[in-house]
């Protein structure tokens, strides 16, 4: 099934809709959760800018995916703001001062240095062949096939290095 | 942050077999489904992975701003460079907020001034001597992943399958290294020599080349050409000689502007003539001198260096 515009698409959309609500009902685990990213599909997919689109079905589960994990992500920033101005308020409140909103958004960027200073830190300790594939791969942006040519090594001995680095950062970041 | 959940190694394994078919235009969702229906653990691995990875995607840009390219006194290289230059990572990141010490490791910087020469062990069995104007960088102070920024060095590799080195330099990586071998980057070329064992070489597009004891790999404008030399003639700077086979001009004058801390240029009419030969080192002054007379050609002061001209009379 193709989609060439927002009206294929929206055809594509008919046609799944109840394939991708079980997609979404096993991927969240919740049925109204589900229903809620559905939809976000439905409003989303006539925003898409008019192009061809190979298959839309596909097109149509990742955009569904994506958005599981925006909302997964979304819920991690907002614990990890919470913690924040807890642990601040606590520390406040011990010191006597008045306790801060906690939608600054100053948190924010010092939440996301936190991450960066991490996330270098949990590289540094990486395995060479994966901290190799890893930066070719997500920072300089090259395709498994490049890594593997440029490291001299197979595409599925990428796909290992990838495994082992994604494993060992889960641990560093998700804590 | 969420809770960290000891989640089976396998079901993490079994998640990250799925994240990248899904893809493609032609990903099995039903399968994926089916996958996802069969167990709620599984839901549970794929989020860990699929969280981990949206974090990473959000930080790149960061990441890719840290790794700063370090002010280096050379002309800038003719070729476009797509590699990372790593020099120290910056520490702007904490400084500015004053988080807790989740420091890098920074990078080692092994540098030679235009007189000087270095003997160096890099531990886990890298012996590595390096020749007037040379920088070599072990990224995050990791000894088998080290870059050659310039200049030439040679290597003595006790060979460890378990611990592969890689050098990167230039746009080229040396990989699968074993024993003895000279690596040699200037501005337009790269030239991989092996006196003991063999190595691989590989471009950043096209597929890599094997090096075995007796042969040199020249590498100038994204070609790769393997050549035969002497096993001794590997690294002889180190005996105060340069031996060339059919190389452009431009590349020798490269290597005595190093060796003699001068600047020397070539006439662009001339700069690509192969030049095959052998120049004394010395004290570096001479050199062009050598050149001039091997080639025929003239040479004379130009601004602050010195320049090989054309025959007279063309």
């Amino acid at each position: 099934m193709t989609g060439q515009d927002p009206q294929g698409l929206e055809a594509c959309y008919r046609d799944c809709r109840g394939e991708l609500l079980r997609f979404l009902i096993a991927r969240t685990g919740d049925s109204g959760e589900a229903e809620e990213v559905l939809q976000d599909v439905w409003i989303r997919l006539r925003q898409v800018p008019a192009g061809p689109i190979a298959n839309g079905r596909a097109y149509l589960y990742r955009m569904a995916q994506n958005l599981v994990v925006d909302r997964i992500r979304e819920k991690q920033r907002r614990m990890q703001r919470e913690r924040a101005w807890l642990d601040d308020r606590t520390d406040r409140a011990a010191s006597g001062a008045e306790p801060v909103d906690p939608s600054r958004t100053a948190e924010d960027t010092i939440l996301e240095r936190e991450e960066t200073a991490r996330l270098l830190s949990a590289l540094a300790t990486l395995p060479d062949g994966a901290r190799h594939a890893f930066e070719l791969h997500k920072i300089e942006g090259l395709s498994h096939a490049e890594v593997a040519q440029r490291l001299g090594i197979s595409k599925s001995g990428v796909e290992k290095h990838m495994a082992v680095a994604m494993k060992y950062l889960r641990r560093a970041l998700l804590d | 942050m969420t809770v960290l959940k000891d989640i089976d190694v396998r079901l993490l394994d079994e998640a990250l077999a799925w994240r990248a078919p899904l893809e493609s235009d032609d990903a099995d969702w039903d399968g994926y489904t089916l996958w996802l229906e069969a167990d709620p653990r599984h839901r549970e691995a794929f989020d860990a992975i699929a969280l981990t990875e949206r974090i990473v995607d959000d930080r790149a840009e960061d990441l890719r701003r840290l790794r700063a390219v370090e002010p280096v006194a050379v002309p800038r290289p003719a070729w476009p460079r797509r590699g990372l230059m790593f020099g120290a990572v910056a520490a702007a990141v904490a400084l500015a907020v004053g988080i807790p010490a989740f420091w890098p490791r920074a990078d080692t910087v092994y540098a030679t001034g235009s007189g000087e020469t270095r003997k160096l062990a890099l531990g886990g069995g890298i012996a590595v001597e390096l020749a007037p104007s040379t920088r070599l960088v072990a990224r995050y102070g990791d000894p088998s992943s080290l870059e050659l920024a310039q200049g030439d060095a040679y290597f003595v590799v006790a060979h460890d399958p378990g611990r592969p080195l890689s050098i990167k330099a230039g746009d080229y990586a040396v990989t699968d290294i074993g024993t003895t071998f000279g690596v040699s980057l200037s501005p337009q070329s790269l030239s991989v020599s092996v006196a003991e064992g063999a190595v691989s070489v590989v471009p950043q597009a096209g597929d890599p080349a094997r090096v075995d004891a007796g042969q040199r790999l020249f590498a100038a404008k994204s070609t790769m050409r393997v050549g035969s030399i002497a096993p001794t003639d590997v690294g002889s700077w180190r005996q105060g000689r340069l031996v060339y086979d059919q190389v452009p001009l431009a590349v020798v004058v490269a290597d005595i502007s190093r060796y003699s801390g001068k600047a020397v240029t070539v006439d662009p009419a001339v700069r690509d003539r192969p030049f095959s030969g052998v120049l004394a080192i010395g004290d570096g002054k001479r050199m062009l001198a050598g050149l001039a007379d091997l080639t025929g050609l003239p040479y004379e002061a130009e601004g602050g260096g010195l320049r090989l001209g054309a025959a007279a009379g063309r």
